[in-house]
C-alpha cells in the first residue's frame, strides 16, 4: 500500500474504533438512571434475591449462608442499595425480598403484601471518656446535633465545645438516629453542617474514642468496650430495653414481600423467623424478636 | 515492509488505541451520568452553591472544591521544599551507597496503600494536630480532623514522586556544569542553588505536577482524616471535605439523583485537573525553553 | 622571574592506585607551560591538583607540596575559594552554563561578591573583548550561551574564567573538541593572554605545544620524565623516552 493511503487507513481505523467504543458506552449509560449501588439485576437466576438496606445486608448474608449450607439446592443472593431501594426492587421483580432498616412509608405499603420484623437494632450514643455527662434527653440530642447546643456545660458537663460526629448521608444508622431524635423533621435532615462525618461505624468509634469532648452514634451491635455510652431519657441501651421499647433510639429490620413470593422465598423467611434463624440474628449482634408479622 | 512487521505495527496500534478509547470512554461516561444533575441544579448554583446536603435537595459544591484545593495546596507547600531538600541531599551530599539506602526507604513509602496512610493519619497525625491547635487556638475546639492533617499526609504520599523524579533530574545535570562552577570559586551551596537546580528545573517541575495530580485525586486517606465537613474551611485547623472523599463516601448509598450529582462532582474534578495540567504545560514550556 | 607554582614531591592516589609519582616542577609566571604525554599519563590529573579540583573526586589523596606564590595550597587552612579565584580552569569540552551569555560571565564575579550592575556590565564587555567575542555577541548578550558554535562557546568559557581576574589559567586540552579554524583563533588568544596571565596547558597535540609554549613537561605513566624549554624538548630532548614520543614511536 502506498504510504499516504496507509496513513489514511490507519487514521480511519482509529476513528472507527473510538467511535464504536464511545457509542457503546453512550448506549449503555444514556438512559440516565444509574444502577444504584448494586450491580446488575439478576432476578431470573437466583431463587431468592434480597435487596435493600445495607444495614440489614450483613445479617441477610449471614442468614443466607447458614441456610444454604443445609439447603444446597437453593441459591440466595443478597444485594444492598439502601432501604429506599427495597420496595422499588420488589416492584420491578429484581428482588423477591425487600430489606429495610426502617418502617415502610405510606407510598410503599400499597406495593407490599406482608412485612416481617426479623430483628431489632438499637443505636447507642457514645461519648469520649472525658465527657462528664451520663444521660441525655432526646430533645438535648436533637439540639446538639442540629447545632443549637454547642457546649457541654449546657447539658450538665464541663465548659467545652462539643465535637459532633455523624455518619454520612444515606446511612441507615444515621436515618434511625435522626428520625428518633427529631433531627430529621419534615423530610429535612437538620444535622449541623459542622458535624464531623465518618463513613463507617468503626471510624465513628475510633474518632469518638480519641477525640476529647466528642459525641457520636453507632449501631448497638458495634459498641466497643472502650467507649462510654450514655443513657437516653434515663434508659441504658441494651437488648432488653430495645425489645420492651424503653430505649427510644432503635430501628426494625424488616423483610417485605409481595404476594408473588415464590416457595423458596417463603421457606427462607420461615427459617429466619424460626429459633434457628433468630439464633443467627443474636450471633450477629442484633436483637432477636419473637414471631411478629404485620 | 514485510507482512510480519505490518502485523506487529497493527497490533501495537491497537494497544495504543485501547488506551485512548479507555480515556474517551471514561470521560464520556462521567459526562453522560453527571450532566443531567448539572442541568437540573444549574451550573452556577452547582459549582458556586455553598450547601451540600443531598438528602435535603441541596447540591452546591463550593465547599468541596475549596476543601480539595486547600489540602492539595497545603500538601504542595509542605511537600515541595521537603522533597527538593531531600532530592538535593540524596544527589549532592551523600555518597551513592548511602543514597541508595534512603532512596529505598522513600520508595517504600510509595508502596503503602492509601487506606493505611489514612489510619496512620488518624492514629498519629490527627492527635498531634489537635494538640497543636489546642496550643495555638484553644477556644476553637479543634478535633485534629482538619485541612492540616490532610495536607501533612498528602505531602508524605507525594514525597516519593517528587524525590525520585527530582533526583533523576539533578543527577542528569552534566558534571561539566558542576566542574565549571567549582573552578570559578563557587562553593557547593552556590553551585546547587545557582547552577544545578536551575538546570534541572524542568524535571523538578514535572515531578511537582505529578505530585499535585496525585494529591488532588487522593481519596481514602483524606476521607479518614479531614472530617468530611462540607463547609469552606476557615483555618488550617478546621475540618473540610474533598470532592474525591465525598464521592467515595456517598456513592454506595446514593439515590439516583444523588448519584448523578456525585458524577457531576466527577465532571468538575476532571475539568479542574485538565485546567491545572494545561496551565502546568504552559508554564513548563515558558520555563523550560528560555535560559535562566 | 618568579615561579607561580613550585611543586615538590607530589604524589596522588586514587584509593590504592597511584596516579602521580614524585612530581617536581616549577611553573614560571607570565609564561606558557605545556604538559604533554600519551593518554593516561597523568598530565590532566596533575593539572587538576593545581587548583585542587581533585578534591571533588571521591577517594583522591594527595601527598607532597604545591606552593602557589610561596604558600602550600594543601595546607589545612588554605582557602580553596580564594585559590580558585586566582587559578582558573578551562575544560576540554566547552561547558557554558545553560544560561544567557551575560549570565555566564557574571556568574563568577557574583559569587565573589560583585553585584553592582555597572561593574558587571563592564566586566562582561572587557572579557568578551579580550577573547575577541564582543563584536559577535554585544547585541545578543541575553541569548542562550548554548546557541553558539563550539569555538565561540570555548572562548566564552575563557571569558568567563577571565571575569574573576585570575592570575593563572589552567587549560585542559582546550581545543581538542574544536575545528582547525576555531583552534587557530584560540591559539592566537593564548599568546595574547600569556602577556597578562600564567598559562598551563595540557595538550595531546604536540605541534600545538611546539607552537605556543615556552616550556614543556613530558609525562609518562604518572611520572614527570622531563621538563625543559620547548625548543630544547623538540630539538634535543634529554630523555630517550621524550625523543621517542615526540617522533611518534609511541603515543
Amino acid at each position: 500500500m502506498k504510504p499516504e493511503i496507509r496513513k489514511k487507513a490507519v487514521r480511519g481505523l482509529a476513528a472507527v474504533m473510538i467511535m464504536t467504543v464511545a457509542a457503546v458506552g453512550f448506549a449503555g449509560c444514556g438512559s440516565g438512571s444509574a444502577s444504584s449501588g448494586s450491580s446488575g439485576s439478576s432476578g431470573g437466576n437466583a431463587d431468592v434475591v434480597i435487596a435493600g438496606s445495607t444495614s440489614v445486608q450483613p445479617l441477610s448474608e449471614a442468614l443466607a449462608k447458614t441456610y444454604m449450607k443445609d439447603h444446597s439446592g437453593v441459591d440466595i443472593e443478597v444485594q444492598g442499595g439502601g432501604s429506599g431501594q427495597a420496595v422499588k426492587s420488589l416492584k420491578s421483580n429484581i428482588a423477591t425480598i425487600g430489606a429495610l432498616s426502617r418502617d415502610l412509608d405510606d407510598s410503599e405499603k400499597s406495593s407490599v403484601s406482608k412485612t416481617y420484623t426479623i430483628a431489632k437494632d438499637g443505636v447507642a450514643v457514645i461519648v469520649n471518656s472525658n465527657v462528664n455527662v451520663d444521660d441525655l434527653t432526646l430533645a438535648q440530642l436533637q439540639k446538639i446535633y442540629t447545632g443549637k447546643i454547642t457546649n457541654w456545660s449546657k447539658v450538665g458537663g464541663d465548659d467545652a465545645k462539643i465535637a459532633v460526629v455523624s455518619r454520612e448521608e444515606g446511612s441507615g444508622t444515621r436515618e434511625a438516629f435522626t428520625t428518633k431524635t427529631g433531627v430529621l423533621a419534615n423530610d429535612k435532615d437538620n444535622t449541623t453542617k459542622d458535624a464531623i462525618v465518618q463513613s463507617s461505624t468503626g471510624a465513628v468509634n475510633k474518632t469518638v474514642k480519641s477525640t476529647p469532648n466528642s459525641i457520636g452514634y453507632v449501631s448497638l451491635a458495634s459498641v466497643s468496650s472502650d467507649v462510654k455510652t450514655v443513657k437516653v431519657e434515663g434508659v441504658s441501651p441494651s437488648e432488653s430495653t430495645v425489645l420492651d421499647g424503653t430505649y427510644k433510639i432503635q430501628r426494625p429490620f424488616l423483610y417485605a414481600v409481595t404476594d408473588k413470593a415464590n416457595s423458596a422465598t417463603r421457606a427462607f423467611i420461615k427459617y429466619v423467623m424460626s429459633d434457628a434463624g433468630q439464633k443467627q440474628v443474636k450471633k450477629n449482634g442484633f436483637i432477636p424478636v419473637n414471631k411478629t408479622e404485620q | 515492509m514485510n507482512t510480519r512487521e505490518k502485523a506487529i505495527e497493527k497490533l501495537i496500534f491497537i494497544c495504543a488505541a485501547v488506551s485512548v478509547a479507555a480515556v474517551a470512554l471514561i470521560t464520556i461516561f462521567i459526562f453522560a451520568q453527571g450532566m443531567p444533575a448539572i442541568q437540573r441544579v444549574g451550573l452556577f448554583r452547582f459549582v458556586f452553591g455553598t450547601t451540600w446536603s443531598p438528602t435535603n435537595g441541596s447540591y452546591g459544591i463550593l465547599p468541596l472544591i475549596a476543601g480539595s484545593m486547600a489540602v492539595t495546596l497545603g500538601a504542595l507547600v509542605i511537600g515541595i521544599p521537603t522533597g527538593l531538600g531531600c532530592a538535593v541531599f540524596l544527589s549532592e551530599v551523600v555518597t551513592k551507597r548511602q543514597a541508595g539506602f534512603f532512596r529505598s526507604a522513600i520508595e517504600l513509602l510509595a508502596g503503602i496503600p492509601s487506606v493505611v496512610y489514612g489510619f496512620f493519619g488518624l492514629a498519629i497525625i490527627v492527635p498531634l494536630v489537635r494538640g497543636l491547635a489546642g496550643a495555638v487556638a484553644p477556644d476553637a475546639g479543634a478535633t485534629g480532623l482538619s485541612v492540616l492533617s490532610g495536607a501533612i499526609i498528602l505531602a508524605i504520599m507525594i514525597l516519593p514522586t517528587i524525590v525520585s523524579i527530582s533526583v533523576n533530574s539533578i543527577e542528569s545535570v552534566p558534571n561539566a556544569y558542576r566542574e565549571a562552577s567549582y573552578a570559578l570559586g563557587a562553593d557547593r551551596r552556590e553551585t546547587v542553588t545557582k547552577v544545578i537546580l536551575p538546570a534541572a528545573r524542568s524535571g523538578i517541575f514535572s515531578s511537582i505536577i505529578l505530585g499535585m495530580g496525585r494529591a488532588i485525586g487522593e481519596t481514602m486517606a483524606v476521607l479518614l482524616i479531614t472530617g468530611n465537613v462540607a463547609v469552606v474551611p476557615h483555618s488550617i485547623f478546621a475540618p473540610t471535605a474533598t470532592m474525591t472523599g465525598t464521592i467515595a463516601m456517598e456513592m454506595s448509598y446514593a439515590a439516583p439523583d444523588h448519584q448523578q450529582a456525585l458524577f457531576a462532582i466527577g465532571i468538575v474534578l476532571f475539568v479542574i485537573i485538565v485546567i491545572l495540567n494545561g496551565f502546568a504545560q504552559v508554564v513548563m514550556r515558558r520555563f523550560g525553553g528560555a535560559a535562566a | 622571574m618568579e615561579n607561580k607554582f613550585t611543586v615538590r614531591g607530589l604524589n596522588l592516589y586514587y584509593g590504592d592506585f597511584q596516579a602521580l609519582k614524585n612530581i617536581n616542577i616549577d611553573i614560571p609566571e607570565h609564561k606558557v607551560t605545556a604538559l604533554i604525554g600519551p593518554s593516561g599519563c597523568g598530565k590532566s590529573t596533575f593539572l587538576r591538583t593545581l587548583d585542587r579540583m581533585q578534591d571533588t573526586v571521591e577517594g583522591a589523596r594527595v601527598e607532597g607540596q604545591i606552593l602557589f606564590d610561596g604558600e602550600d595550597i594543601y595546607r589545612r587552612d588554605c582557602d580553596v575559594i580564594k585559590l580558585r579565584k586566582k587559578v582558573g580552569m578551562v575544560f576540554q569540552s566547552p561547558n557554558p552554563f545553560p544560561k544567557s551569555i551575560y549570565e555566564n560571565i557574571v556568574y563568577g564575579p557574583r559569587v565573589h561578591g560583585i553585584t553592582e550592575k555597572k561593574k558587571l556590565d563592564e566586566i562582561v564587555e572587557r572579557t568578551l573583548k579580550e577573547v575577541a567575542l564582543w563584536d559577535e555577541t554585544k547585541d545578543r548578550l541575553n541569548d542562550s550561551a548554548l546557541g553558539m558554535s563550539g569555538g565561540q562557546q570555548q572562548r566564552l568559557c575563557i571569558a568567563r574564567c577571565l571575569a574573576v581576574e585570575p592570575e593563572v589559567i589552567l587549560m585542559d586540552e582546550p581545543t581538542s573538541a574544536l575545528d582547525p579554524v576555531a583552534t587557530a583563533k584560540i591559539e592566537g588568544l593564548m599568546h595574547e593572554l600569556s602577556k597578562k596571565y600564567t598559562i598551563v596547558i595540557v595538550t595531546h597535540n604536540m605541534q600545538q605545544a611546539g607552537r605556543i609554549s615556552d616550556q614543556t613537561a613530558f609525562f609518562l605513566l604518572g611520572e614527570l620524565l622531563e621538563v625543559n624549554p620547548t625548543d630544547k624538548i623538540f630539538s634535543d630532548p634529554d630523555n630517550i623516552k621524550t625523543e621517542e614520543y615526540i617522533s611518534g614511536r609511541f603515543g
